[in-house]
């Protein structure tokens, strides 16, 4: 096989140095980003990750504008940037915002739903890695069933179910939010080129790898996060306005245990007592697909 | 003789003739409530953006802006938020883009914004907000400081506007202070006996608030698209420390500039301001009452049948214009007495005035009285104050409540 001489990034919008752990999605992510998005965006960044892996004053990983805000109103924050930009003429500049989920799920859900709302011509990319990984790993509402974090220790695994962020963004009429995956770079860079190019509140939820977070090898990120699109426990799809697209439609009905089994976060559901939660997890997943299919038909 | 027209149902405006032999040149004369007049000054000043989000008794403020935005009689961008943790953040956000903010609050509104408000201090941004007084839960919408001088640590300069002209003034000052030093203002007013009370207000003409304040300049907290930087990106100890030392290098300065900028005002429009205003304070005087905001208004009325009784009206109160009040109270005796008028309540014996004012006169001999009168907006009426007088005189304790059934 002739190796892969065609960089999907062409000119670096990133300087070297983010303070990523090994494995993690984040700096990938910020990458493909930036380099699509161009260095006259401004980002916007509440509490999360990035916030320390952008780098501490006085250096930044991005060659763009970057604001930090208070956890709960990046979406208020880039409201206000996004009407200094277009009172001077610059409306040709992307704000983007880049959240965690805590910062999206939780906590700045309402300014998230405001900003939606009023249609504020921002990008939002949030980076779910399914807990609060910053602060070390604590359960935020986009935790996934059956998984271990430190607020959600041993035998106290979470047991409630995820928060359908894309349900509720869809319930918000946008003219495009989509899912994506760092294992499907493709994908993921023709979604940002999409939402580059369309106007109004935009919003991108990425599967975020997180090996300390999740208990998992730094090496396998990619392919844990290949196979969770596989097993469809992350499916890709675009909404727009109320239209569904599913992205990628996986051959074989990998079960879900595929990709749960590399995560040390789930390995109390191996136990023989808790096996009948990977079916749950399965039939939950199950039925998030059937019902995506049937809004795609609609 | 006097014709009388209608301004859009806010205010009354005197006709042409009676314009030309006005108190002070190019002004209009209208009559309009405490909140109009501060929609007046956002007007004036070019607000360029104007977060808003409803709270009485602050609401005619933003409700006004929204109608001026419309009828496009402002060019600004004015924005519903979701809450006013979200009018802050927007504010900020705005704020380091460049523009000129302007928005109002109110109690619960300014609670919740707690945490943006450290924030937008801390980046050092220029914008002014007016804050119309009010308590926490149990609900009140009443007047009451509590809300503003719980807030006096956060890093904002906070003025308290005696009457609707002051707060008009007032506002077009603290746009030049806040765009000078780089440091947000407060622009306090009482809810009711201020914000929904009809006075008459000189407005002055755009041009002469054109000439007193230029357009905003980016500063060194503005974004500029094409020299990228982190804004409030993780500040390691030694860089936190020295940022506050500059900070608190730049508040220090406050008081001064407040000052040369209230007299510049006054040069500028017939009506000059100082930081503090001493009332009838001389060797002769026995007492004097220490006040903020509307009850100034009403002490005014009773000392003039006290020619033992000063008054000194705190106009910035934060930073608190220590010198000023020294300088202010110099010519007392050393027995004579110090009542405070306080409305607000913090939780503990003193009330914010209180705590302020034995900082400014640490070392001092003057006997000092804290007098909780009013809070919860109720009434503080002249037999109030003449009771606090009395009891001044009689067997004070430190710190009395007055009228408290």
């Amino acid at each position: 096989m002739k190796p892969a001489l065609e960089f999907l990034i062409k000119d670096e919008k990133v300087y070297s140095g983010a303070l990523s752990c090994r494995g993690c999605g984040w700096s990938l992510l910020v990458r493909h980003l930036a380099s699509i998005l161009g260095e006259d965006s401004v980002y916007v960044v509440p509490a999360s990750c990035f916030s320390i892996i952008s780098g501490p004053y006085p250096l930044s990983e991005l060659k763009s504008n970057l604001v930090h805000t208070v956890f709960a109103a990046a979406p208020a924050t880039a409201t206000g940037v996004r009407a200094a930009l277009d009172r001077q003429g610059k409306e040709d500049a992307t704000v983007v915002i880049l959240a965690g989920d805590g910062g999206t799920f939780d906590i700045g859900l309402q300014a998230l739903s405001g900003a939606a709302a009023r249609n504020e011509n921002i990008l939002y990319v949030v980076n779910n890695n399914g807990a609060y990984m910053n602060t070390g790993i604590q359960s935020s509402t986009a935790t996934p069933y059956g998984a271990v974090t430190t607020t959600n220790p041993g035998k106290g695994f979470k047991r409630a179910w995820p928060k359908d962020l894309m349900g509720i963004i869809a319930a918000h009429n946008l003219p495009y939010a989509a899912t994506a995956s760092l294992a499907f770079l493709e994908d993921l860079r023709k979604k940002v080129e999409k939402a580059k190019n369309t106007r109004g509140f935009r919003l991108l939820m990425i599967d975020g790898p997180c090996p300390p977070g999740h208990k998992t090898d730094p090496a396998q990120s990619i392919h844990i996060g290949r196979m969770a699109v596989e097993t469809r426990l992350f499916p890709l799809f675009e909404v727009e306005r109320q239209h569904y697209t599913i992205n990628y439609r996986p051959e074989k009905n990998i079960p879900v245990e595929e990709c749960l089994k590399y995560q040390g976060r789930f390995k109390q559901l191996f136990k023989p007592e808790n096996r009948q939660m990977i079916e749950e997890v399965q039939a939950h997943t199950d039925q998030y697909w059937v019902r995506l299919e049937a809004l795609e038909r609609m | 003789m006097k014709k009388e027209k209608s301004q859009n149902g806010n205010g009354i405006a005197l006709e042409e003739p009676l314009l030309k032999a006005s108190k002070y040149p190019r002004h209009i004369q209208m009559v309009m409530k405490g909140n109009y007049a501060a929609a007046e000054a956002a007007r004036l000043c070019r607000a360029g953006f104007i977060p808003a989000y409803p709270i009485t008794p602050q609401t005619t403020i933003v409700e006004r802006l929204s109608e001026l935005v419309a009828e496009g009689k402002i060019d600004a961008t004015y924005i519903n938020m979701d809450s006013e943790h979200s009018v802050f953040a927007a504010a900020m956000g705005a704020a380091i883009g460049g523009e000129r903010v302007f928005t109002a609050t109110a109690g619960q509104g300014l609670f919740y914004a707690h945490e943006v408000l450290q924030a937008i201090a801390h980046f050092r941004l220029p914008m002014v907000v007016c804050n119309v007084g009010r308590p926490s839960i149990p609900w009140n919408i009443w007047s009451d400081q509590s809300d503003s001088l719980s807030q006096r640590d956060t890093g904002w300069i906070q003025f308290y506007g005696e009457s609707s002209q002051e707060v008009l003034d007032t506002i077009i000052q603290a746009y030049v202070l806040t765009e000078k030093v780089r440091i947000p203002v407060l622009v306090v007013l009482d809810a009711f006996y201020q914000s929904h009370t009809s006075e008459n207000v000189w407005v002055p003409g755009q041009n002469l608030v054109d000439r007193f304040l230029p357009p905003i300049q980016p500063g060194p907290m503005t974004l500029d698209i094409k020299h990228p930087r982190s804004f409030g990106g993780l500040l390691p100890p030694e860089h936190y420390n020295r940022m506050n030392y500059s900070f608190w290098k730049a508040m220090n300065e406050v008081e001064n500039k407040a000052e040369e900028i209230a007299t510049d005002f006054g040069a500028h429009f017939g009506r000059p301001y100082s930081n503090v205003e001493a009332v009838n304070i001389g060797p002769q005087t026995k007492l004097v009452l220490v006040t903020l905001s509307s009850i100034t208004t009403t002490a005014r009325g009773v000392i003039r049948d006290y020619p033992e009784i000063g008054l000194l009206k705190l106009r910035l109160f934060k930073p608190f214009p220590k010198e000023a009040v020294r300088r202010a109270l110099a010519p007392l005796s050393g027995d004579a007495l110090i009542a405070i008028v306080e409305r607000n309540f913090l939780g503990d014996n003193e009330g914010a005035i209180m705590q302020e004012m034995k900082r400014a006169l640490y070392g001092a001999s003057y006997k000092m009285y804290d007098f909780f009168a009013g809070t919860g907006g109720k009434d503080v009426p002249p037999v109030t104050i003449e009771k606090i007088i009395h009891r001044a005189f009689h067997q004070p304790e430190e710190a009395n409540w007055i009228d408290v059934g």
